[in-house]
């Protein structure tokens, strides 16, 4: 990690959520509205992920995302709920790294992505995992996720490795192909369901 | 192709007879220029830089000297000592015109010789100037006024054409028919007297046959068909022996391999540029010579570093073809950064600039510059960060260096900043590797460096700005200021890398290489694109040690606005500052009129507003009405001497000192494609740095005629102009036309430039 275990000055007071202390925000009885945080490497897919579940677009090109964007979309759940993601697509490269804290401080849920023909993305999934585990919100849904499922001749983690590491921490594990949209939905579908749900009122 | 034997006379003895005739001369000229001056009212006594070096006496170089206005290169001529001595001058001469030459050691004599004519030929202005008062075909009379017999192939050039595209063609018509002369008979006897570059010689000729083809046809292209006849002359020699030296004619060889190899380093500037690195193979000339030319650093084993940059890489032979490298290295040696090539695969050169440069720290010194043939390489130390140019561009070490500290911030505001131990990192571990803390940058840092042979930016310090009515100006500043009251510390609405408009919190303001790196990295970086995003980043002026957030929305393809805040919680108010600000942007039509604009384009040297006399009592036109108007209408025409604006003008930058803004006219023909205008832009490089010399300045004027353009530039305390004409512009006119050029910017000036944020300025 190099030099990044320092954080800038400011992060350590900074927040982006904008909530109160809840991190899941009811703007009514069926109408959630949640901070949603994507990590992992640089390359893994996070950009097309959101893309891909906020647009429905896939590109190819890579584009080298700076610092974080935001998107937001909202999900329609089959109990007529609305659950609004406010996503905060943050870039994979080492020097961002620091500010992490910044946007998934306060998130309510956290996408942890690696990309399953990379190793290396795999081990930096789990770094997430732990830095989520002592820094992120206590109550935090956190999903793993093995993005590029389309190229499985090129594989290198096993379902097995996602599943059981995902397990292990109790998270909830999903493989996707932003490309082919393969699983997109239901990633973001099965977040909302688990989301706890405010005390109606 | 009239030239005798005595055209190929060797540089030196053209060099040593001319001064003769030609000091009186220049002097006289010089008063002359001095005269005019005043009589326009255009500048206090101060002589044009010329002067200075009359005063020097250097014989022989004197003329050529005073032609470019430039004293530094001459005196420095460092490779002149080691007994090169004619092909060196002559190597700098032909720098003026061709920067980017890519075959040095050939090109050294051969070229040189013939630019050498060229200064001779261009050399007194004092002819020239009763020349075009005699007419056009003046130029013609005037070389023959002189007795010189060389220039004879001017004459059917001119005869053929007077018109501007022409004249164009015939500085370069001059050049290559003598070339031609040269090659068959001198051309042995330059390789002759360089027997250590043999080899280098003979591979250019077998690497060159090729491109001559090429720059053939490029060549003719952009002329006027007259030119034709002109090109098969040339076609014909090119089956001559020696044709490897021939095609060694610099200038528009190089300017023609670009569009048929996509790989030489040029291609990087032509519009279809594309930005990160490029990978190429091609036969490679570079030039080792045995010794630093820097007699200082002679004790520095220079074989050795030009072997390792010449010939070690062997996986780089294209690596090593390129003319402009930049190399960001740690004060270890490791590689952070490299424009071209693989970091991580250029360790062991990396290791040999860091040992350059500690040899030289060791000796309680620092190393700036070290020269070496045609090749410069440029040292800039920052802490544990070393940033290195390798150059044979001819650009000056000013202009070099200012690039390595526009680099420098480029790195401190997206990478130092955000990782503040990196300073700690190397302390501790002084192998530290930086690389991974770059990962995708690269396009950050291409196009920057894109941007040092285009942008005026990185040369002026200054930024510019979108034409636009003023009231639409006003509308944009006005909602911008409404937020920046609202805690927002910067509010800036951009058009490409042109402001819109800019307004800054109480007693903040932004520095233009901010604004310039600001804008470069979030035009470069196409993620900003997809959706609004939250960023931290330094601005290196404002405060190198703390960093800002940066809220960065795309209104359209073009149109963005950046909000910066200390604040790291301020998303959603900046959210809800720019969901304001595009609503108003959106019912004041200030959108649709940046787009108007875009396509507008700004001033056009075809519109600059003649005048009877240079102080009309009537206003010039608006920049809007001059849009409505068809373009150069009839009256414009006369008064031009060719394809241009009146008088031969090409192209000015007019930069305004108090507001840190410029202005620059749109490229028009004959500038149309992108490698003269990246000659013009370097040539203006070269005008602003030696306005700028400590050494001899601050120089107030400056006129200088080459083969390429009559340039002149023109500094006050209010402003600095830069104007290119066309080479056979009369000097009286052009001072003429700078005068129309600066009362036309002050008249559209609240057009052009972002006024003073306050209401009151108005």
């Amino acid at each position: 990690m190099g030099c990044s275990s320092s954080l800038p000055e400011s992060t350590s007071s900074g927040r982006l959520d904008g909530f109160s202390s809840e991190n899941v925000e009811a703007t009514d009885s069926k109408n959630l509205r949640v901070k949603l945080v994507l990590l992992g490497d640089s390359g893994v897919g996070k950009s097309c992920i959101v893309l891909r579940f906020v647009r429905g677009q896939f590109d190819p090109s890579s584009k080298v995302t700076v610092g974080a964007s935001f998107l937001s979309q909202t999900v329609a759940l089959q109990d007529s709920t609305t659950v609004k993601f406010e996503i905060w697509d943050t870039a994979g490269q080492e020097r961002y790294a620091a500010l992490a804290p910044l946007y998934y401080r306060g998130a309510a849920v956290a996408v942890v992505v690696y990309d399953i023909t990379n190793p290396q993305s795999f081990n930096k999934a789990q770094y997430w995992v732990k830095e989520l585990q002592k820094h992120g919100s206590p109550d935090i849904v956190l999903a793993l996720v093995g993005n590029k499922a389309d190229l499985q001749e090129k594989r290198e983690v096993s379902i097995e490795d996602g599943m059981n590491h995902a397990e292990k921490n109790g998270m909830f594990f999903i493989e996707t192909s932003a490309k082919t949209a393969d699983n997109i939905n239901q990633l973001f579908e099965e977040i909302a369901k688990r989301l706890p749900r405010a005390p109606s009122s | 192709m009239a030239s005798d034997s005595d055209s190929l006379t060797s540089t030196d003895d053209f060099a040593y007879q001319n001064p003769k005739a030609s000091p009186p001369e220049t002097s006289q000229d010089g008063l002359k220029f001095l005269t005019l001056n005043e009589s326009e009212n255009v500048v206090d006594g101060e002589l044009a830089l010329n002067q200075p070096v009359v005063g020097e006496g250097v014989n022989g170089q004197l003329v050529v000297e005073h032609d470019r206005g430039e004293c530094e290169l001459e005196t420095e001529e460092p490779v002149a000592g080691e007994g090169v001595n004619g092909q060196l001058v002559a190597d700098h001469d032909r720098g003026e015109g061709e920067p980017e030459i890519e075959e040095p050691v050939v090109g050294e004599g051969v070229n040189g010789q013939l630019v050498a004519e060229h200064d001779r030929g261009e050399g007194e202005p004092e002819i020239e100037e009763q020349v075009v008062g005699e007419g056009v075909n003046g130029q013609l009379v005037a070389e023959h006024d002189r007795g010189e017999g060389e220039h004879e192939i001017e004459e059917p050039v001119v005869g053929e054409d007077v018109n501007g595209q022409l004249v164009a063609e015939h500085a370069r018509g001059e050049g290559e028919p003598e070339i031609e002369e040269q090659s068959s008979s001198s051309g042995p006897a330059a390789m002759a007297a360089v027997p250590e570059v043999g080899e280098v010689v003979r591979e250019i000729s077998s690497s060159v046959v090729v491109h001559r083809v090429n720059s053939e046809l490029e060549v003719d292209a952009p002329s006027s068909p007259s030119s034709s006849g002109y090109a098969g002359e040339r076609g014909s020699s090119s089956d001559s022996s020696a044709s490897g030296i021939e095609e060694v004619n610099g200038d528009d060889i190089d300017e023609a391999v670009i569009p048929a190899d996509h790989s030489v380093d040029a291609v990087s500037d032509s519009p279809s540029w594309v930005p990160g690195k490029r990978h190429i193979n091609e036969t490679l000339v570079y030039p080792c010579k045995d010794k630093c030319p820097n007699s200082e650093h002679n004790s520095l084993n220079w074989f050795t570093i030009c072997r390792c940059l010449g010939n070690k890489d062997d996986a780089s032979i294209s690596w090593r073809k390129r003319k402009k490298h930049f190399f960001v290295l740690s004060n270890s040696g490791k590689p952070i950064y490299s424009r071209y090539g693989d970091e991580y695969k250029l360790a062991g050169f990396s290791a040999t600039l860091q040992a350059i440069i500690s040899f030289v720290e060791n000796g309680g010194d620092q190393v700036k510059f070290v020269r070496a043939g045609k090749h410069q390489v440029v040292f800039l130390v920052k802490g544990p960060i070393y940033l290195v140019c390798i150059s044979c561009t001819e650009e000056s070490y000013e202009a070099l260096r200012g690039q390595l500290e526009l680099i420098y911030g480029q790195v401190a505001q997206m990478i130092l900043i955000l990782t503040k131990s990196v300073n700690r990192c190397f302390e501790k571990n002084p192998k530290y590797d930086m690389t991974p803390l770059l990962g995708g940058t690269d396009v950050v840092f291409s196009s920057l460096i894109h941007a040092f042979s285009w942008n005026p930016a990185t040369l002026l310090h200054a930024y510019t700005c979108l034409p636009l009515a003023y009231p639409t100006r006003q509308a944009a500043g006005a909602i911008l200021q409404d937020v920046a009251d609202s805690g927002v510390l910067f509010a800036i609405l951009m058009c490409r890398h042109k402001v819109v408009s800019l307004v800054g919190a109480q007693k903040a303001s932004l520095h233009p290489d901010d604004m310039l790196l600001l804008s470069n990295f979030v035009l470069s970086s196409e993620s900003f694109r997809t959706s609004e995003s939250f960023s931290p980043i330094c601005l290196p002026r404002y405060n190198p040690m703390a960093f800002l957030y940066a809220y960065v929305h795309y209104f359209d393809v073009d149109t963005y606005l950046m909000l910066l805040t200390t604040s790291s919680d301020a998303f959603y108010h900046l959210k809800d500052c720019r969901i304001r600000i595009e609503m108003v942007l959106l019912k004041s039509n200030v959108l649709s009129e940046v787009q108007r604009s875009m396509l507008d384009g700004g001033l056009r040297v075809e519109d600059l507003p003649v005048d009877p006399s240079p102080r009309p009592g009537s206003l010039s036109p608006h920049l809007g009405q001059d849009r409505l108007t068809t373009e150069s209408p009839e009256i414009f025409k006369e008064a031009c001497l060719g394809i241009g604006g009146p008088a031969g003008l090409w192209h000015f930058i007019y930069r305004s000192i108090y507001l840190d803004q410029y202005v620059s006219s749109e490229f028009s023909s004959p500038l149309n494609n992108s490698s003269q205008q990246k000659r013009l832009y370097r040539a203006y490089q070269k005008l602003y740095v030696s306005m700028h010399d400590k050494g001899t300045g601050p120089h107030k004027t400056q006129f200088r005629r080459d083969e390429n353009y009559v340039l002149l530039c023109w500094v006050t305390q209010d402003f600095e102009l830069y104007a290119a004409f066309d080479p056979l512009a009369d000097k009286a006119l052009a001072i003429k036309t700078c005068n129309r050029v600066c009362q036309w910017v002050r008249d559209v000036e609240n057009e052009i430039f972002l006024l003073g944020a306050s209401p009151f300025s108005w």
